[in-house]
C-alpha cells in the first residue's frame, strides 16, 4: 500500500534506497530482497550465516590447514570448492576436534589418568564436547542445513526441573524446588510489593496519573496479582497439587501455595533465573539427532580425503616463499608438508609450545591467553527416573555446588527405557580439583551429587564416562578464556595472519567455545587469504 | 610423608581457617586436590602441557609474583583467588617451594594478602552455564 502511494507521490521520482528494495521485494520476492540489501551493503545476509564468497579462483595454491575440527575443516571445504589444493593434518585419527560424542567403545586417556572406555548401551551416548546449538548461531546452521544433518530440540529451559542451593538459608535450601515455582514466587512477589507502593503514591515517579495505571497493570499481569487488593496468591502455572481432570474428583484439582518472598530471598535460588535469558542460553536450542559428532562426520565426508590423521605437527617454518610444517606420521615417522599459506586452528594452549617462527609481539600474544578448565560426566541410568517419577523433560538442574555446576537431562530418547544424564559441568578450578580424582571417583562425586536431588539416582547409575578438557592432549582447555585486557592487547594481534601464518578457530571469536565462533573464525580469515592471493 | 613435615610451620596459621570438626588442610594435601591433576603429583608436570613445579626457578621465586600467579591464573591454570584463602595459598607455595629438590623460603599469608589487593584484570562474569 505504501508502494503504491509513494510511486505516485511527489516523491515518486526519487529512487530512495528504501523504495528499491520494496520493488525489489514485488518482481523477486523476499530473495530479491536479501540479495538487495546485501548488495546495498546492508548485510542482512551477513558474514554470521553464510561463508563467504571467494569470487574467482584460489588457481591451485596451496593451503596448510593444521587441525581437523570444526574450524579446519570448514576452512578446507570452502577453500577448496574455490580451486584451492588443501591438506589437513590432524593430530587425532579422527576428525571433528571436540566435536566428539562418547558412545559404546570411544576411548579417552587424559594426560596423566587412567584410559576410559565408554561403556553405555547402544544407542546412547554423552556430548561431552558441545552440546547445544542457540538459534541465532546461523553458521552451524548453515553447515547442519547444507549437510543434512537432522536436528532436534535441545531443551535448554525447563521449569518443572529442579534448582537446587543447599548454601541459602531457610526452608527451601538444601531441598529441590521447581524452578517454575521459584520464577513465578520471584515475579509475583516483587510485583506485589511494588504495586502496592506505587498505588499509594509512595514513588516518587515521573509519571502522568494515566503511565501509573498502566504501570499497576502491568504489575498485576507481570506478577499474577488479583486487581482487587494487588496481592500474589500464587499463579496457575506454578503448578497443581492435585491435577486438574475429569468429573468432579479430581475435577479443577488444587493449586500449589506459594512460597514466601523471605524464604525465596533467603534460598538465593533466584540466582539462576536470569541465566536462560541469556543471549547465548536462548530457550530455543538444537541438537543433532544421535549426536553432536555428526556434524564432525558431516564435515569429514566431504573433506576426509584431504586429512593426514595421526599427523602431530612438531614446528612450523615459514619464508618468503611458502610454509613448512614439520610433523609425525601415523607410523610415528618425521614428514614435511609445504604449502603456499597455513591456516592453523591448534588450540592457543597447544600451539604455544611449538616450535613456530612468528614475530615477538605474536608469540607473546599466543602466550598470554589462558584456556578454560572444563570437566564433563554422562551417567548412565538404567531408568528415566526424572521423567517417570519426576515429570521432567530435558533441561537442567541448577544447583550451587560449584564442583558439580549443573546436571543436564537428556533431550533425546524421551519415554525409551534408559538414558544418559549429564552428572556435572563445572569450569576453573573447581574443573582442575575434580579432574584430580580417578574416574570411578568422579563418578562417586557426580551420584552423590544427584542423590541429593533425585532419590533414585544412585540405584539407577549404571555406567559413567568423564573428561576433564583440560588434561586432554591436542586441547588443553575447554575454550580460551579472554580477559578485558587480553582482548584489548593481544587478540586483535592474532586476527592479523603472522606472514603466511592466519590463526582460525573458537579463540579467535567473540563465541568462544561454540562451534560457530570456530566456522564464522574460519570464513573470516579465508576470505581474508582469498583477498590477498586475488591482490 | 616428608612433604608434610616440611609445610609444618604452616599449620598453626591455617588453624583459623578449620572448619568445624575437620583437621586444617596441608599443604600437601590442598596441593593434591587442587594442583596435582595438572601439574602431576609429585609436580613432574607434563611436557608440552603442564609445566613442572619441581627444581622450577620461576616456583622459587619472589614470593610475590609467585603468590600472584595462584591467586589470578596464568596460561591455561585458572584463578584460586576466590576459593583459596590467604592461609591456604601461603601453606601449598609452601610446600610446593620445599618438595621434590625445590628450596625457597617459605610464604606468609601477609605476602598472599599484599598480592591479593593488587589490581587485576577483569575475567569473564561468573555465570551458572557456558556454551
Amino acid at each position: 500500500m505504501a508502494m503504491m502511494d509513494e510511486t505516485s507521490g511527489p516523491a515518486a521520482g526519487v529512487l530512495t534506497r528504501r523504495r528499491f528494495i520494496e520493488r525489489l521485494g514485488l518482481v523477486g520476492g523476499t530473495t530479491m530482497i536479501l540479495a538487495g540489501m546485501e548488495a546495498l551493503g546492508f548485510g542482512i545476509g551477513s558474514a554470521h550465516a553464510a561463508p563467504p564468497v571467494l569470487t574467482g579462483s584460489g588457481n591451485g595454491k596451496s593451503i596448510v590447514v593444521l587441525g581437523a575440527g570444526l574450524a579446519g575443516m570448514t576452512a578446507a571445504y570452502e577453500l577448496t570448492k574455490s580451486g584451492y589444493k588443501v591438506t589437513v593434518l590432524e593430530a587425532r585419527s579422527f576428525a571433528g576436534g571436540r566435536c566428539q560424542s562418547a558412545r559404546a567403545g570411544v576411548t579417552i586417556t587424559e594426560l596423566g589418568g587412567q584410559a576410559q572406555t565408554c561403556n553405555f548401551d547402544d544407542g546412547l551416548y554423552i556430548n561431552h564436547g558441545p552440546w547445544r546449538i542457540p538459534y541465532h548461531h546461523r553458521s552451524t546452521l548453515h553447515y547442519t542445513k547444507t549437510f543434512r544433518v537432522p536436528l532436534e530440540l535441545f531443551v535448554n529451559d525447563n521449569d518443572n526441573s529442579y534448582v537446587y542451593f543447599e548454601k541459602g538459608t531457610g526452608p527451601l535450601a538444601g531441598k529441590p524446588i521447581r524452578k517454575g515455582q521459584i520464577a513465578a514466587d520471584a515475579r509475583g512477589n516483587a510485583a506485589e510489593l511494588l504495586a502496592k507502593v506505587v498505588n499509594k503514591g509512595g514513588l516518587d515517579l515521573p509519571m502522568t496519573q494515566e503511565d501509573r495505571d498502566l504501570f499497576v497493570a502491568y504489575l498485576v499481569n507481570e506478577g499474577y496479582l488479583s486487581p482487587k487488593d494487588l496481592a500474589y496468591s500464587g499463579a496457575e502455572g506454578r503448578g497443581y497439587e492435585i491435577h486438574p481432570g475429569a468429573g468432579v474428583d479430581p475435577g479443577p484439582g488444587k493449586l500449589t501455595t506459594p512460597y514466601s518472598m523471605t524464604d525465596v530471598l533467603h534460598s538465593k535460588t533466584w540466582s539462576v533465573l536470569t541465566s536462560v535469558a541469556g543471549y547465548e542460553q536462548q530457550r530455543t536450542m538444537f541438537q543433532p539427532v544421535g549426536g553432536m559428532d555428526r556434524i564432525a562426520k558431516a564435515f569429514e565426508k566431504q573433506v576426509g580425503h584431504l586429512i593426514r590423521y595421526s599427523s602431530v605437527v612438531q614446528k612450523i617454518k615459514q619464508s618468503d616463499a611458502g610454509v613448512e610444517v614439520a610433523y609425525t606420521d601415523s607410523d610415528g615417522k618425521p614428514a614435511v608438508v609445504k604449502g603456499d599459506y597455513c591456516i592453523c586452528t591448534i588450540p592457543l594452549s597447544v600451539l604455544k609450545s611449538i616450535d613456530m617462527n612468528v614475530s615477538a609481539p605474536f608469540k607473546e600474544a599466543m602466550n598470554n591467553v589462558a584456556y578454560a578448565p572444563v570437566g564433563k560426566i554422562g551417567l548412565q541410568m538404567k531408568r528415566r527416573f526424572w521423567e517417570e517419577d519426576h515429570a521432567i523433560y530435558g533441561g537442567h538442574v541448577h544447583t550451587d555446588m560449584r564442583d558439580i555446576g549443573s546436571m543436564s537431562l537428556p533431550s533425546t530418547g524421551f519415554q525409551s527405557q534408559k538414558g544418559v544424564i549429564l552428572g556435572y559441568y563445572q569450569f576453573g578450578n573447581e574443573a582442575a580439583k575434580i579432574s584430580a580424582k580417578t574416574p570411578a571417583e568422579r563418578a562417586a562425586h557426580a551420584v552423590a551429587a544427584g542423590q541429593k536431588i533425585f532419590p533414585e539416582y544412585a540405584e539407577n547409575f549404571e555406567t559413567a564416562f568423564s573428561v576433564a578438557w583440560h588434561r586432554v592432549a591436542y586441547n588443553l582447555g575447554g575454550w580460551a578464556e579472554w580477559k578485558e585486557d587480553g582482548r584489548r592487547d593481544y587478540y586483535p594481534t592474532l586476527c592479523k595472519p603472522d606472514g603466511r601464518i592466519y590463526l582460525a578457530g573458537e579463540h579467535l571469536s567473540y563465541m568462544t567455545g561454540w562451534q560457530a565462533g570456530a566456522i564464522e573464525s574460519a570464513w573470516q580469515q579465508i576470505a581474508h587469504l582469498h583477498r590477498r592471493v586475488m591482490a | 610423608m616428608k612433604s608434610l613435615i616440611l609445610a609444618g610451620p604452616m599449620i598453626a596459621s591455617l588453624i583459623s581457617f578449620s572448619g568445624a570438626q575437620a583437621a586444617p588442610a596441608t599443604g600437601a594435601a590442598l596441593f593434591a586436590e587442587n594442583c596435582a591433576a595438572c601439574h602431576q603429583p609429585k609436580g613432574e608436570g607434563i611436557a608440552g602441557a603442564f609445566p613442572a613445579l619441581a627444581k622450577n626457578a620461576f616456583v622459587k621465586g619472589d614470593p610475590k609474583v609467585v603468590a600472584a600467579t595462584i591467586l589470578n591464573g596464568r596460561g591455561g591454570m585458572p584463578s584460586f583467588r576466590s576459593d583459596l584463602s590467604d592461609a591456604e595459598i601461603a601453606a601449598v607455595l609452601t610446600f610446593v617451594r620445599a618438595s621434590w629438590g625445590n628450596r625457597a623460603v617459605p610464604i606468609t599469608p601477609v605476602v598472599v594478602a599484599s598480592a591479593r589487593s593488587a589490581k587485576v584484570a577483569e575475567g569473564p562474569r561468573k555465570i551458572m552455564q557456558a556454551h
